[in-house]
């Protein structure tokens, strides 16, 4: 009967590339087909060349699912890389290496700015000098910004004669297109990867449940956490100017928290879903919001991104060793640069300036700080600093316009309305404890983190199972649970 | 294959097996006062996936006119002279939209009994059964919902709330009705494509593309937008309603409706 009910045309059409339905770690889809690719992948996991082809076949699938036809857009570009740091080894003239070098920038980041940031520069340009602009129906590739620096760091690479161009083009494809960092990292080097390719070590016991605690972590924090917190979020940064200073705060520290979950969510995903697989990505978040200064936070938040950022663009601009103004000059250009990577908004730029000042300024005291004691009552109110103005510059990141942002930062200034307090807390209760929670998790010492993941990994294989079970049931009940828009204390 | 990939892969298998027999309970799975929500496996499957509308058949009948207008013509009933009992339930939406249908339901002959409750929520009225309960102490012969603006955000939707939005058509029944859609002040998640999913051919007012003077809070129009708003939802209702009533222009302001009930927010 239940056989009779299934809708074979409808069941098709979920395989096929849909722009509203990217495939996500978080969806049941990723999952079944997981379930028929672990089998395969374990079987074929000895015989490397035919694992790769395996493993390229599904990434590729997994990319056009989520981006139709632009998948072929990846396969040019590490066809092309491939080429060209073949090239740049073999040739001893240094203007020729330079020039594929440049090349291949030039390739890879047009791709890259016609399809993330052509409508952004259109619509300036048009705000400058006039006209008629009718933004493009572009498709942005989902996952083009982390593909598109990976392929950079490894032909830069190569041009620095860091590493050896790999011989074998399934190689770079494998790399490039490997699916768990696909879509949003993290951003994985080539020298970290293609040796553990090459080496093709079998997964361990530790490995591969060990992946799947973090998986299984990284559900938690996405699609429990941070979509429910997102609710209210999104209804507060959507309509700022109906609420009051108070629910505006506490949206603030709300989206604070869900960047959070969102993202290193999505990457102990990733980064478990190799585990699983047998590669080692190391991590991406290391408990940012613990940070004590704005220099730690960006040792800790997207470390994958931030060592990128330093290494081919802070470096290469001379980093420190041009004198104090040319350092914080170029500080300022790697932060403005990867605000602007974070999205095609002015608003994203603001956020990255922000940061970059804060740099700056942490780098200037920071012979006067080093003579501050280091008591808990000093490390109290430098996190508390930290924290805050991490928070106050993630207004600037999630508010649609400046308009907006503005309108948040005015009201949680001149319009506080404690009297919302106690009814926020009655009527949003849910979500106060959901905050209240993640912010806890943050501050569980490593080492406990560390002994879980371990019982879990010792763990019988039916309590890992009901374990398992019980997430996604979490999962399923707090997807359709929803936070309460207004409060209509008037009334 | 090693064992602990055997051991990964069972246990994947074991829980996928498990949540999608359980998803064959699309409405979710009560113990006592607690419901367990269940994935859409099945209804991803194909399993009961409900459609109201009429697949459009393009191809021209035999007189010319093209199977759309021919459907057009079949659903569409016609004028409906005759004085109405109307029942408007909905959301806060109510208090701008109300006073306005009241001034028309005074100018041609309709009662009209007005349900606020406010934050509610197609979840909220779906699951408190108690649209079924006014209709039976009204005897509403039309009826009018605004529900949605409370939902512009909520993840998953199509899968979260059809279920209710299933369950407020059901309880409506064969009485004829408008289901005004939320005036969306920013992008939803889906809550407009749901309920037109599963309404009726010319039983939704889509708002989401109407422009409004919106109220301090920047989600309620004006009262002045609202009845505008009203104003174009009549309109459509004469030229592209299911089941169109009498609703001449009674010139500008409000009015009162006969009854009004009022219900606090949901805790």
């Amino acid at each position: 009967m239940i056989l009779d009910s299934i809708d074979i045309t409808q069941m098709l059409s979920l395989f096929a590339f849909n722009r509203d339905e990217p495939m996500l770690f978080t969806s049941g889809l990723f999952w079944i087909l997981f379930l028929l690719f672990l089998p395969v992948y374990a079987f074929l996991k000895s015989r490397r060349k035919k694992m790769m082809l395996f493993v390229i076949a599904f990434s590729l699938y997994f990319f056009y699912k989520s981006s139709g036809i632009f998948f072929l857009l990846l396969v040019a570009t590490s066809i092309f890389d491939w080429w060209v740091a073949q090239f740049i080894e073999s040739s001893k003239n240094r203007t020729e290496r330079r020039i594929a070098l440049t090349v291949s920038l030039l390739f890879s980041l047009g791709i890259l700015l016609y399809f993330k940031y052509g409508n952004f520069f259109m619509f300036n340009i048009e705000e400058l000098i006039g006209g008629n602009f009718q933004p493009m129906d572009l498709i942005m590739p989902v996952g083009i910004s982390f593909y598109t620096f990976r392929t950079i760091s490894y032909v830069v690479d190569v041009y620095r004669g860091k590493i050896q161009p790999v011989d074998d083009y399934l190689d770079h494809l494998f790399f490039l297109s490997y699916f768990p960092c696909l879509v949003a990292g993290p951003i994985v080097r080539s020298c970290d990867f293609n040796p553990q390719v090459q080496a093709n070590k079998p997964a361990t016991r530790e490995m591969i449940y060990g992946g799947l605690f973090l998986v299984m972590l990284g559900i938690l924090k996405k699609a429990v956490f941070a979509d429910y917190i997102a609710q209210y979020n999104n209804i507060a940064f959507g309509n700022p100017t109906g609420y009051t200073g108070f629910e505006l705060l506490m949206a603030v520290l709300g989206f604070t928290m869900q960047i959070y979950c969102d993202f290193s969510g999505y990457s102990d995903m990733a980064i478990g879903l190799s585990s699983i697989m047998g590669y080692d990505l190391g991590i991406n978040f290391n408990y940012p919001y613990r940070s004590l200064n704005v220099t730690e936070f960006w040792h800790r938040w997207h470390i994958s991104l931030s060592t990128w950022l330093r290494d081919y663009v802070y470096i290469p601009l001379g980093g420190n060793r041009k004198g104090k103004v040319r350092q914080h000059f170029n500080l300022m250009v790697t932060m403005l640069l990867g605000g602007l990577w974070h999205g095609a908004a002015w608003t994203f730029v603001v956020w990255g300036a922000g940061h970059g000042i804060a740099l700056c300024i942490h780098k200037l005291c920071k012979p006067w700080l080093d003579t501050i004691a280091s008591t808990r009552f000093t490390r109290f109110v430098s996190w508390l600093l930290t924290f805050s103005f991490v928070a106050f510059l993630w207004i600037f990141f999630r508010a649609n316009t400046f308009q907006a942002a503005g309108h948040i930062i005015t009201n949680i200034v001149t319009d506080f309305e404690w009297a919302y307090v106690r009814v926020f807390l009655a009527r949003r209760s849910t979500w106060c404890i959901m905050l209240a929670i993640i912010f806890g998790l943050h501050f569980v010492p490593v080492q406990i983190w560390n002994r879980l993941r371990e019982r879990f990994i010792a763990a019988p294989w039916w309590l890992k199972l009901v374990i398992f079970i019980v997430l996604i049931q979490l999962v399923l009940q707090f997807a359709s649970a929803t936070v309460q828009p207004f409060l209509y204390s008037q009334f | 294959m090693n064992k602990p990939y055997w051991g990964l892969w069972g246990l994947l298998l074991t829980a996928l097996i498990f949540f999608v027999v359980l998803s064959f309970w699309q409405d979710g799975i009560r113990i006592g006062s607690f419901e367990l929500k269940t994935a859409s496996f099945a209804s991803d499957l194909g399993a009961p996936m409900k459609h109201h509308k009429v697949v459009k058949n393009t191809k021209a009948d035999a007189d010319g006119k093209s199977a759309e207008e021919q459907q057009a013509k079949d659903w569409r009933a016609p004028l409906d002279t005759t004085a109405k009992s109307i029942l408007f339930i909905g959301d806060s939406m109510l208090e701008g939209l109300a006073p306005r249908l009241a001034k028309y339901c005074d100018k041609n002959g309709h009662t009209l009994v007005e349900v606020i409750w406010y934050s509610s929520s197609t979840k909220v009225w779906g699951e408190s059964g108690r649209l079924a309960e006014l209709i039976a102490k009204y005897k509403p012969n039309y009826i009018f919902i605004c529900l949605g603006a409370n939902e512009l955000y909520v993840t998953d939707i199509k899968r979260a709330r059809r279920h209710y939005v299933k369950k407020i058509l059901a309880e409506v029944g064969d009485i004829p009705y408008v289901w005004i859609g939320p005036p969306n002040w920013d992008e939803d998640t889906g809550i407009n494509d749901l309920i037109e999913q599963e309404v009726d051919e010319g039983c939704f007012y889509l708002s989401a593309h109407d422009q409004f003077e919106r109220s301090r809070d920047g989600a309620h129009p004006t009262r002045t937008s609202a009845h505008l708003w009203m104003d174009r939802v009549v309109k459509w209702l004469g030229e592209k309603g299911a089941h169109p009533i009498r609703l001449g222009y009674p010139g500008e302001g409000t009015s009162r409706a006969s009854h009004i009930v009022i219900y606090q927010p949901p805790k």
